[in-house]
């Protein structure tokens, strides 16, 4: 139970430590918002509409900063995510999130979790064949993925399969704007396609990591003593490796897993930038280049949450799976 | 020892012998190597840049644009007019001057936060360590984009400050264990016992053992500053005009340089920031690999050894010894032969230097029913030579002469296929700790079954039916089947293990030292109560220990072993009252007796012999109290000894031909 509020407290203290930084950063750093604000959108919109924006942002000047503070919490906690001041200029923002976010949970988290399984899995057999020509291979190929930079892999996937070959592939945005979205099978191909070399730019670069650790872990394991009982009781070479070694050397893994996620989350930043894919990372881009406070605001909040979330859920995984964190709570 | 001679000797000089080490270990690491190389080669281009191009200023419109390589522009020249070979050059420099400045600032960072969480303890060590996660979960990128977005075109200081607050608390985490797992060693006990200054310790104590964690985390902080830099550049996010591989890159994106036939002006910067982060991380991951060995690939010397020593296992137990997969098991009822007959028995260690022989032509032999003591300082091959008789020993040792034969069967020359049907069904093996022999993630009544069910096809209600028996056999509440290793004390764990091994109740049970986690009392429980469960059941034990006096009421038949051989081996109340080899006397002196009178203990002095070279003559020599002149080179084999010949030894001094006077002044003399 004690356990469970630390945990709890160390959200609610993540959160607002993020929520506060995104506060304080537009007020205390060089250049005045207010005048960005005001340049941007001169011409756009009047005075009072201008007024009215940054109010909505939470910028009232005349206030003083401990209200204007408890009021941005309440109105980032309520949902009270204000309107774009950026290239949609008057939407709100929820809005915006709401068209953005399945295609990043859809390509993002998707291959994510697949480089995860299947990054586990690999390093689970390289670490059992020690010595194997697998494993004589693989940890310096990956070192070497792992440390490839996202764009980097994403524009040699482009040269290759888009520019090199004609078109093979599309290179650009989310689906064929001539295909009229719904559930008819020439749209889904075609959001398919558009997913394939993302998909692989972020699985590339993901999924060293993940082999790596995974086979350091089970090495590790393999010299346990639980191991050799398991052969010792004659137990089939299977069910050894899975039950009894990777069973436990999963489990540092999953909390590696959950730290991962800030890494995958600059990959989707970098990855959505360079093939125009208008998720999440896309928008803070281009919220970030149109000084659209309210959306940027929202978005840090917003992968923070995500964070957060998947901490919670490595948590529960790791204590669903290992006794003694059980029994520790 | 002497209480001074004891601070000297926990007193070491980590400075100059970790450095060294360190350096020796690198050197060995190709993957070190390899990356210390690519990031030479940059380092010497980012110093001397107009050594390596003729272009003065890389930035100017000088040429043609989207011109293709040749060999005026070994890589083409950019869409705005600019020779991509110089501006890569030119632009080396800053991307190195990132990676070290914040490398370095948020190591720096790292190790300050996190030696102090350590060392300060208390309510300081829980805010750094808050500190520390919650900036470890804040997502460092978007934050970066946000912040060199409010700083303005960001100059290089404000991309290098952005980057070290972002990155430090990774490491920062890693210090802090670290420098908690320092705290209570001796060196540093000695340093505050001799008065001195807690930041003199910090520094000049715990910040040199720190070393190699300290480089790794530069190296992986320095990795994360490339690649962080790189994109945010890339996004246009740096200033866009500077010369920097991530300013090249932007600009190419900018000017659709893969769309418009100008690839080269994109992938080449991009393949310089990836050459530059591998260098980086290959060295990162050879600090790994120095820090825990077991991750290094096999050498290649040590893989010829491996081969070598692997061809000799195939020769000593070839498959075609083993006539069909249906091993004809002995009769129970055929009780000349003896259950379990150990011939010749020999276990190789693969190592770089070459081959050591762990166990050498060992002979031993178990009858039905028997309890065999095998006894012997730690390091004399006796865990290796049991692991060996139970085929679970894994690379790099292997059996490489001998057969093993089993109620009739020769063990050493069956598959792992074969062996299966035989483990735990007609012998199983009981380890040292029963902390370390457990699954911690299954319970209990869960590995019961794991054993049951790869050799019995029992419904679940018999499966618990067994389990309770056997759990009720050791004494142990059923309600424990529930239970995961860690809810149950040491003496339970064991019995739990022991309970397990009897799931079959088989012929043989081989024990690895099940006592030596418990205390003097629980030890002896659990030795009645082995006896007891013996005498009840009626299997056979190997019964393993560096203790003596702990098998002499229990065992039947000692065996003694040093440096991989068998030294001494007969009854246990005739080793006992008159060992004859000086090595058993040795090992019996070590011990207090329970019901002998009080004698002054004698331990031997010296080690046991490093067995990739073991001493020519006999393997005791160096150590032996009645040491001759031609034990040093005359190899001595067993001797029968005694009216019998129930008692075997390996000492010249008890050669049939060797005067009588001669062994009996051995008694006298030790």
């Amino acid at each position: 139970m004690k356990h469970v509020l630390r945990r709890g407290g160390f959200f609610l203290l993540t959160l607002w430590a993020a929520l506060t930084l995104n506060f304080f950063i537009p007020r205390f750093m060089p250049g005045d918002p207010v005048n960005a604000l005001r340049d941007r959108t001169r011409g756009k919109v009047s005075e009072a509409t201008l007024q009215q924006m940054l109010s909505s942002f939470g910028f009232k000047p005349n206030q003083n900063l401990g209200q204007q503070y408890l009021d941005y919490l309440g109105n980032m906690l309520s949902g009270h995510w204000g309107i774009s001041i950026g290239q949609a200029l008057g939407e709100p923002v929820t809005s915006i999130i709401g068209q953005a976010l399945p295609w990043t949970l859809g390509l993002v988290g998707i291959t994510t979790v697949l480089a995860f399984g299947l990054g586990t899995l690999i390093g689970v057999v390289a670490g059992w064949k020690r010595g194997g020509r697998l494993d004589a291979i693989l940890p310096p190929l990956f070192v070497v993925t792992s440390a490839l930079p996202y764009f980097w892999v994403a524009l040699l996937l482009i040269l290759m399969f888009s520019v090199w070959t004609g078109g093979l592939l599309p290179s650009d945005f989310n689906y064929d704007t001539s295909l009229v979205p719904g559930l008819s099978p020439g749209f889904i191909g075609s959001v398919l396609q558009h997913a394939v070399l993302p998909a692989a730019t972020l699985l590339i670069t993901s999924i060293g990591g993940w082999i790596l650790t995974m086979r350091n872990n089970m090495i590790t394991t393999l010299a346990e003593d639980y191991v050799r009982m398991g052969r010792a009781k004659g137990l089939p070479a299977r069910k050894v490796m899975y039950g009894y070694a990777a069973r436990n050397a999963f489990l540092p893994n999953l909390s590696g897993f959950a730290m991962s996620l800030g890494f995958v989350i600059s990959g989707a930043i970098l990855i959505e930038y360079v093939f125009n894919y208008p998720g999440l990372g896309y928008l803070l881009y281009s919220a970030v280049q149109n000084v659209d406070y309210p959306l940027m605001q929202t978005l840090f909040m917003l992968f923070t949450v995500a964070v957060l979330v998947a901490v919670l859920i490595c948590d529960l995984a790791t204590a669903w799976l290992d006794p003694r964190v059980r029994a520790k709570e | 020892m002497t209480v001074l001679q004891g601070a000297a000797a926990v007193t070491p000089k980590p400075r100059r012998s970790v450095g060294r080490g360190l350096w020796r270990a690198l050197r060995g690491n190709r993957k070190a190597m390899a990356g210390s190389v690519i990031l030479l080669i940059f380092l010497v281009i980012s110093a001397f840049p107009g050594l390596f191009t003729s272009v003065s200023d890389p930035n100017a419109l000088a040429f043609p644009p989207r011109l293709g390589p040749s060999s005026g522009h070994l890589l083409g020249t950019t869409g705005l007019g600019q020779d991509v070979y110089s501006q890569l050059i030119y632009g080396t420099r800053q991307s190195l001057i990132i990676a070290v400045v914040a490398g370095f600032f948020a190591t720096v960072l790292s190790v300050l936060i996190g030696v102090s969480a350590a060392y300060l303890g208390g309510v300081m060590d829980d805010l750094l360590s808050m500190l520390t996660n919650v900036a470890l979960v804040i997502p460092a990128f978007p934050l970066i984009v946000i912040l060199a977005k409010y700083a303005g075109h960001g100059s290089l200081t404000v991309l290098l400050v952005v980057l070290v607050v972002t990155g430090w608390a990774y490491g920062a985490n890693q210090m802090r264990a670290q420098a908690l797992s320092l705290r209570n060693r001796d060196f540093l006990e000695s340093a505050r016992v001799r008065g001195e200054r807690r930041a003199y310790i910090i520094v000049f104590e715990v910040l040199p053992t720190m070393t190699s964690l300290i480089v790794a985390n530069f190296l992986g902080a320095a990795l994360y500053s490339v690649l962080s830099a790189a994109g945010l550049q890339f996004l246009g996010l740096g200033d866009p005009n500077s010369s920097s591989w991530g300013t090249m890159l932007y600009w190419a994106q900018n000017q659709q340089a893969l769309q418009t036939g100008a690839p080269l002006w994109s992938i080449a910067p991009g393949l310089c920031v990836a050459l530059l982060g591998v260098a980086f991380a290959l060295m990162n991951y050879a600090f790994d690999e120095i820090g825990n060995p077991a991750l290094r690939p096999v050498k290649a010397k040590e893989r010829k050894v491996r081969a070598a020593v692997a061809a000799k296992a195939a020769a000593a137990g070839p498959p075609e010894a083993v006539v069909s997969q249906d091993i004809a098991l002995q009769d129970a009822a055929d009780t000349d032969a003896p259950l379990l007959q150990v011939r010749g028995l020999t276990v190789e260690y693969a190592t770089a230097r070459g081959s050591s022989v762990a166990v050498a032509g060992v002979d031993l032999d178990v009858r039905r029913g028997e309890f065999l003591g095998v006894v012997g300082e730690s390091g004399c091959g006796k865990s290796t030579l049991l692991f060996a008789i139970a085929r679970l020993l894994s690379a790099p040792a292997s059996t490489t002469s001998g057969s093993v034969t089993f109620k009739g069967s020769n063990l050493v020359a069956m598959t792992e296929k074969q062996l299966n049907v035989l483990r735990w069904r007609d012998y199983s093996v009981v380890m040292q700790s029963a902390m370390n022999a457990l699954n911690p993630v299954r319970t209990i009544g869960a590995q019961f079954k794991d054993a049951i069910e790869a050799h019995a096809d029992y419904g679940s209600e018999k499966i618990r039916e067994r389990s309770v028996e056997v759990l009720q056999l050791v004494g142990i509440d059923p309600v424990h089947l529930k239970s995961y290793p860690h809810q149950l004390s040491g003496g339970m764990r064991q019995r739990a293990m022991i309970a397990m091994a009897l799931l079959f109740t088989p012929d043989l049970v081989i024990m690895d030292e099940p006592t030596s986690a418990l205390d003097v009392v629980a030890q002896r429980s659990l030795m009645v109560q082995i006896k007891e469960l013996q005498q009840l059941l009626g299997f056979a034990v190997i019964f393993v220990t560096h203790d003596m006096s702990l098998v002499s009421r229990f065992s039947d038949r000692l065996v003694v072993m040093y440096a991989g051989q068998v030294v001494e081996t007969g009854p246990t109340r005739t080793v006992f009252d008159t060992p004859s080899h000086p090595y058993s006397k040795g090992l019996l002196d070590a011990f207090p007796s329970i019901h002998g009178e009080r004698v002054e203990l004698k331990g031997i002095p010296g080690s046991p012999p490093d067995l990739g070279n073991p001493p020519s003559g006999c393997r005791f020599n160096p150590r032996c109290p009645v040491v001759q002149e031609r034990c040093r080179s005359q190899e001595p084999e067993l001797y029968q000894i005694g009216e019998l010949g129930q008692v075997k030894a390996r000492c010249l001094l008890l050669t049939p031909d060797n005067e009588p006077q001669e062994s009996r002044s051995l008694e006298v003399n030790s």
